[in-house]
């Protein structure tokens, strides 16, 4: 419930969030300007979903059973309000600011 | 039956969601504020240092009190200061009918505290449970609100077809009904566990009130041995009669510290002065969801151990969980702003409802709206903007009332429900548009207001920079957001008014 | 006050939707006789169920009436949704009425401490 631990957990679901919502055509669409393949969409949805079942798991080591999964859920609405604010204000943001999510994920990982 | 099921699960998210909104808003928002109770509190009382303090010779000192002042009463309670509420609160009960008599004394000399009298933080976390009612009908009226909002969800879900087509959709460019029906899609969706999860275990924490007929039944009404077996408290043992010596109170509680490593919390004396006096001390709850205290019972007068509250069962630890959820004691700094964060969500879920509600039923150009969608019209701003004008008030008049006014705490909660009645009033009577935005920056200017009258009335500066911060940005959104809103309304106005259509009748000629 | 459709209107409605067109009167009674039906007799149930689990779950006493007390709820938000999406008023009023009778008989069993045994 540290800090950093909340800091990864939202990283890591922004990231994963991020990704499933590209892997949406209609926001791609918004966000990219231009369509993409069933196997964009694919690779980004198995991406999303990683992301989030890491978000998970760091969730639960560094808080361990009794909080982990409260502060997971917490971080996936946090996340999620991100998401819908970039993709209804700023889309062109989105793909940036997931990038930069994962190492910034990493340093929160050895920190923690 | 399955699209029967949809459409009728739609009116009932409607209709339910109408008739609760405005009293779930004022729990959802009160309740939010709750999460921040103890820094409200010290906001409150300026004249107080947060810190630490010893917590054994603070209850010697709140016991002496209650010698001098409540020596008949059935019961003594007094609440160790902790760091973010640097008093003594001690609290004692004449009979089971009236209320608790309390007062707060300073926590080194144990003499009535020289800190204004307010209920600080409180207030809101009292209102939000109880509405300022008596206390039976306004945690009932809360009760059923909150059963309904249940009902509400639940339906909500079942309505929501696109559930997860729509996830991250917010479209803001297309039709005023789309806008709001997307943004109450998403406030709702977004925060959808925690939603459905701060409803439940609310309703659970009061649940034995609502739902009594287990205890009823397995009891027989014996409400108090329940609450002991489910290891909540120690049993209550009656009054002997006659009057009896207690032995000194600090060894007895240095021997219960020494047994509990979670700090002393409460220290209660059944029956004072009788022969079978008892004293319980009260620790904290050991970090984790359980809602539940560490407790052991002294008989007064030997000093000898009667009772030790057992370890939680599983389902009481189940139980206790769902209050521990409810109340986030066990929140860090970082979780406890994104539960926060989430009480936001759910607050603007409901006000997104109310408000989508009478966009949907808008009248047609040229007709006049009737009775029923005026008021709830004015309902939702007297509400939505009302509640929060009055929290502000709330603030300004503890900051502005003198401090040795009579009654001063009533006086800050009248200065509350006035400032909201107020905006209550104005509201039903300017049209609405313009409503949203005279109250919008009404709103706006009371919160900026705050931080300014409490850097003018009292010494302590920069202490409260969070709060400070907390309250430009609350008077910032509301008063953009209402302005957003009232703009919102003037668009599709405008965009009526430019789209060629039936000719326009005088009102008055119009059925509405 | 006239209501138009917040969702896209389609051919099929719900049972009230469909008293609406009819006439007021039958369309506020047949609300009426709903949220009746579903806060009486889905705190009835709710509390009925509460005793009866309270009195014949195997648990200890507390613990029994801990898991009945938390369950409650879930049971009363059922037996509403229950009563608003039930086709027909009878249909509501029977799906609520049977398991409130069975539950009922089944704690009035309980209280008497009475074994279930084969007729005499």
């Amino acid at each position: 419930m540290t800090p950093l631990s909340i800091a990864l957990n939202l990283a890591l679901s922004f990231a994963g969030l991020a990704a499933l919502c590209l892997a949406m055509d209609r926001h791609h669409r918004a966000i990219a300007g231009r369509g993409q393949t069933r196997a964009c969409a694919r690779m980004l949805r198995l991406a999303g979903w990683a992301a989030l079942a890491a978000s998970f798991a760091a969730a639960v080591v560094t808080s361990d059973w009794n909080f982990g999964p409260v502060q997971w859920i917490g971080s996936l609405t946090g996340a999620a309000l991100l998401v819908v604010g970039l993709v209804s204000y700023r889309p062109a943001w989105i793909r940036p600011a997931a990038l930069l999510a994962l190492p910034l994920a990493l340093a929160a990982a050895l920190l923690a | 039956m399955r699209q029967g099921f949809r459409q009728s699960m739609a009116w009932l998210h409607t209709w339910a969601g109408l008739v609760t909104g405005w009293v779930m808003f004022a729990v959802f928002v009160t309740g939010t504020a709750t999460y921040y109770r103890a820094d409200l509190s010290l906001w409150m009382r300026p004249e107080l240092r947060a810190g630490p303090s010893d917590a054994i010779p603070a209850a010697e000192r709140g016991i002496a009190y209650l010698k001098a002042h409540a020596p008949k009463a059935m019961a003594w309670y007094v609440s160790a200061p902790q760091p973010d509420r640097p008093v003594i609160a001690v609290y004692w009960m004449d009979s089971l009918e009236a209320p608790l008599g309390q007062a707060m004394l300073d926590v080194e000399s144990g003499a009535p505290t020289k800190a204004r009298d307010t209920q600080g933080g409180d207030f809101f976390y009292r209102f939000h449970y109880e509405l300022q009612m008596m206390p039976a009908l306004g945690r009932w009226i809360v009760g059923a609100a909150a059963m309904i909002l249940l009902i509400a969800l639940i339906s909500g879900i079942v309505t929501h077809r696109r559930i997860f087509a729509d996830f991250f959709t917010f479209r803001r460019d297309r039709s005023a009904q789309r806008g709001w029906l997307d943004a109450h899609n998403v406030t709702g969706v977004l925060a959808l566990p925690f939603h459905l999860m701060i409803t439940y275990t609310g309703i659970v924490t009061l649940g034995v009130m609502y739902m009594p007929w287990g205890v009823t039944a397995a009891y027989k009404g014996d409400d108090l041995r329940f609450y002991v077996e489910a290891a909540q408290t120690t049993t209550w043992r009656p009054a002997a009669g006659r009057p009896g010596e207690a032995v000194p109170l600090a060894p007895l509680l240095a021997r219960a510290q020494g047994e509990i490593s979670e700090p002393l919390e409460m220290v209660i004396v059944n029956n004072p002065g009788d022969a079978n006096a008892t004293v319980v001390a009260v620790f904290e709850e050991p970090h984790g969801l359980a809602h539940q205290h560490p407790q052991i019972a002294f008989d007064a007068a030997s000093g000898s151990v009667v009772e030790r509250v057992e370890p939680l069962k599983p389902a009481a630890r189940v139980f206790t969980s769902f209050m521990g959820l409810h109340e986030a004691h066990f929140a860090s700094t970082a979780l406890r702003a994104l539960f926060f964060l989430c009480g936001l969500l759910g607050a603007a879920t409901i006000a997104t409802g109310l408000v989508l509600w009478t966009v949907a039923r808008a009248p047609k150009t040229g007709e006049a709206p009737g009775f029923g969608l005026r008021l709830v019209r004015g309902l939702n701003i007297g509400t939505i903007l009302g509640l929060p004008i009055g929290m502000a008030a709330f603030f300004l008049g503890n900051r502005l009332l003198p401090v040795d006014l009579a009654h001063r705490a009533t006086w800050e909660g009248g200065v509350f429900f006035g400032a909201w009645a107020l905006a209550a009033v104005v509201s039903l009577l300017r049209p609405h548009r313009r409503a949203w935005t005279e109250l919008g920056l009404a709103a706006g200017l009371l919160f900026g207001a705050v931080p300014v009258v409490g850097a003018l009335t009292t010494d302590r500066g920069l202490d409260f920079l969070a709060f400070d911060a907390a309250m430009l940005g609350l008077g910032l959104a509301l008063a953009l957001g209402a302005r957003k809103v009232s703009h919102y309304e003037a668009r599709r106005q405008a965009a009526k008014a430019a789209r060629p259509g039936p000719a326009r009748v005088p009102e008055g000629l119009v059925e509405a | 006050m006239r209501v138009s459709k917040v969702l896209p209107v389609t051919d099929i409605s719900g049972p009230l939707d469909r008293a609406r067109s009819r006439s007021c009167w039958r369309y506020r009674s047949a609300v009426a006789a709903r949220v009746g039906l579903a806060a009486f007799g889905g705190y009835a149930l709710a509390g009925l169920a509460t005793a009866f689990l309270s009195l014949t779950l195997p648990m200890v006493r507390s613990e029994a009436v801990a898991t009945a007390t938390l369950i409650s709820f879930a049971i009363l938000a059922g037996a509403v949704i229950w009563v608003f999406a039930a086709r027909t008023l009878l249909r509501a009023a029977l799906g609520l009425g049977l398991p409130i009778a069975l539950v009922g008989l089944g704690l009035w069993l309980a209280l008497d401490g009475v074994a279930m045994g084969p007729p005499a």
